[in-house]
């Protein structure tokens, strides 16, 4: 298990060459270092300071370090474990909780770092009875449970910025209307190939809008040539996939000629009905009511989905998560392993997930309201590209590249 | 400088002490006398500190802190034998009107013995006396920058058996004391180096006093004497040999109270004053 100290090198470090021989002694007994909180004196009176972390192998390697390191005046700056306090009453946590962000944390017990587990903003940290650390919401904390307080002994990881000319050159926060997007959708396909190769998972969170743009065959497409491997949505996207699958229209709009037919506004309501009658989508795929479209292939190939229910409703279908706590539970149940998440044309959902995902994993936004991309890649994650384009001319492009 | 009524070789704390071999004491009052006679006479001034009964070391007063523009900092010894001479030491300076000042607690620094002044900057050993974190806190006090020099050599424990700055362009030194780092920090700091062999750096050839254009040295190959003579220096040796005995030379034996160091000295080019290398006033 690797071990880390920081110290702390002060004075005229620079032209003694102190801080030089300090960082060479580090590397020269297999430890690495980060220096930060770095103030260089402005004219060669003027002392510099140097903070450094050193991780080496191991407790042994780093006291040896330590130790040779004081010889150089390096000394080790004072730290301390993460301090924790029980909670008194099921979902409160103690005043003064540590609120987390969706940066890698690391939590200090006993002397060591600990990855917290399942990095998540607007959080706890709870330590489990295995030492283990992780992101609990305020809803979860049981009475009793270690929480982390006040921000001794945490600390959070930059996620580095990718650079310079490699695959995730044309990642950036930018929203741009004015990209074009054939080849951003190329190198998002290249993306989640990569991904796909090095085991992640692709999240795809739908708005109504995929149905509705006509894009739910290329999305069923991508399930079944397991592309994508979560699905969430709401039950708009969910019923409306349904009803064009067996009625021919979306929100009675019939996805052919685009020409709405007497009576077919109801159509919806009429297939949520037959829904709730077969007790759940399954069901209805299972006696052949429902036979194609997104949710089909999700059922078809074991692909779990999430829908979460909101005040506004119609039905809803049986499979609607109506308890939002359990709704966003369920969701961070199919988080670990997603490494690329595509907001396609949903807000509410695509936000709540935002919520949910820790910063590294990778999210394309796509939507035609630039406004709505924006606020998405803005909500925190750090590694967001932002398509501002029809969600059904993006989803048709993809499937051209991944589907084969 | 302080006289050598109390002097001897009396607990063994670097590898010249040995406790058998006895000092004579009337040879190393005539020896320390001798010292005296002859910085006085290259122009120094020379002012005395009063020996104590049970400090031995006492009379290399180079240990008992280090000065700078009338303020003296303290040393913090790292040996328990030395410790109480810093009581006897802080008394004279404050008796004599100088700003004493003192080192943050759990430093340990051994004063001029591993400071040395030059172009500007106090160059400072460490490791086998002086903790290398003491140079921050000397540098505040000072108001000079301090550049710590790792020694390397357990016989040339302290700065002073390693390096003399002979005026503002040349100096005695000795690198193979010093690791890699502070043979590179000294190389940019001094113009025009004389570089010592082993031999000669075992003699203590470093360990020398110049007052002026007069070096006073514990000893000198006429290696050494041809290069400082045709640098415009008198060179005369003065026999210390009782006193290499406790692993100190002629410089040990005396503390320079006139260092001048500019507060905002610039590294290269200025021209310290000349005093700064002087003995003793």
């Amino acid at each position: 298990m690797s071990a880390s100290e920081v110290v702390e090198v002060e004075g005229h470090i620079i032209d003694s060459l102190i801080l030089a021989k300090v960082l060479d002694v580090i590397v020269d007994a297999g430890a690495e270092y980060r220096m930060f909180d770095v103030s260089i004196g402005r004219t060669n009176v003027d002392p510099s300071r140097a903070r450094i972390e050193i991780t080496a192998p191991d407790d042994d390697a780093l006291a040896a370090l330590v130790a040779q390191l004081q010889i150089h005046g390096a000394n080790r700056v004072a730290q301390v474990d993460a301090v924790t306090e029980a909670a008194e009453v099921d979902g409160v946590l103690p005043e003064g909780f540590y609120a987390t962000t969706n940066l890698p944390t690391q939590v200090r017990m006993g002397g060591h770092w600990v990855d917290v587990d399942n990095p998540e903003m607007d959080c706890a940290l709870v330590v489990g009875p295995d030492g283990r650390v992780l992101t609990v919401p305020m809803h979860r904390v049981h009475a009793g449970d270690p929480v982390v307080v006040g921000r001794d002994g945490v600390r959070v990881q930059p996620l580095d910025r990718p650079r310079g000319a490699n695959p995730f050159e044309f990642m950036s926060s930018e929203v741009s209307s004015e990209k074009p997007k054939e080849q951003l959708v190329a190198r998002v396909a290249e993306r989640i190939r990569a991904a796909k190769a090095g085991g992640g998972k692709v999240l795809a969170v739908c708005g109504p809008a995929v149905i509705h743009t006509g894009a739910g065959p290329d999305v069923a497409d991508l399930v079944r040539a397991g592309v994508i491997d979560v699905l969430f949505a709401g039950n708009g996207f969910a019923t409306h996939d349904i009803e064009s699958n067996v009625l021919g229209t979306s929100l009675g709009v019939p996805l052919g000629d685009g020409l709405p037919p007497e009576g077919a506004h109801s159509n919806h309501l009429r297939v949520i009905n037959e829904i709730r009658r077969r007790g759940s989508i399954a069901g209805a795929v299972a006696d052949g009511y429902l036979t194609g479209g997104v949710m089909f292939e999700c059922v078809q190939h074991g692909v779990p989905f999430v829908l979460g229910g909101s005040v506004r409703d119609d039905g809803p279908l049986p499979d609607v998560l109506t308890d939002v706590v359990e709704a966003a539970d369920a969701m961070r149940a199919q988080l670990p392993g997603v490494t690329i998440a595509l907001m396609l044309a949903s807000t509410l959902h695509a936000i709540a997930t935002g919520n949910v995902l820790p910063a590294g994993v990778e999210t394309y936004c796509v939507d035609i309201n630039q406004a709505v991309v924006t606020k998405l890649a803005d909500r925190g994650s750090h590694q967001a590209l932002g398509i501002v384009t029809d969600v059904g001319l993006f989803l048709s492009t993809l499937a051209r590249h991944l589907v084969p | 400088m302080c006289p050598p009524e109390h002097f001897g070789v009396l607990y063994e704390i670097n590898p010249w002490m040995h406790r058998e071999v006895a000092v004579d004491l009337d040879r190393a009052r005539d020896q320390w006398g001798e010292l005296v006679a002859t910085l006085v006479e290259a122009g120094a001034e020379v002012e005395l500190l009063e020996p104590q009964p049970g400090l031995p070391d006492l009379v290399f007063t180079a240990n008992a802190g280090t000065v700078n523009n009338g303020r003296y900092v303290a040393s913090r010894f790292r040996h328990p034998h030395r410790q109480p001479e810093v009581d006897h030491d802080v008394a004279w300076f404050e008796a004599h009107g100088f700003e004493v000042v003192a080192l943050p607690e759990g430093i340990g620094h051994e004063g001029a013995g591993d400071a040395l002044p030059f172009r500007g900057v106090f160059l400072s050993g460490y490791r086998s006396r002086s903790d290398a974190g003491a140079h921050g806190p000397l540098s505040a006090l000072l108001g000079a920058p301090v550049r710590p020099i790792e020694l390397v050599d357990e016989r040339l424990y302290h700065l002073d058996l390693t390096f003399c700055p002979l005026d503002d362009r040349r100096a005695l030194v000795a690198p193979h004391a010093w690791d890699s780092y502070g043979r590179k920090v000294v190389e940019a700091l001094v113009p025009e180096p004389f570089v010592l062999t082993d031999d000669e750096m075992l003699a203590f050839c470093a360990n020398s006093v110049v007052v002026g254009r007069t070096a006073v040295m514990p000893a000198c190959p006429p290696r050494i004497g041809r290069q400082l003579e045709s640098w415009g220096f008198d060179v005369v040796v003065v026999a210390v040999d009782e006193f290499l005995k406790a692993g100190g030379g002629c410089r040990c034996l005396t503390l320079a109270l006139d260092v001048a160091v500019p507060a905002a000295a610039p590294t290269r080019g200025a021209r310290p004053p000349s005093s700064e290398t002087g003995a003793a006033r």
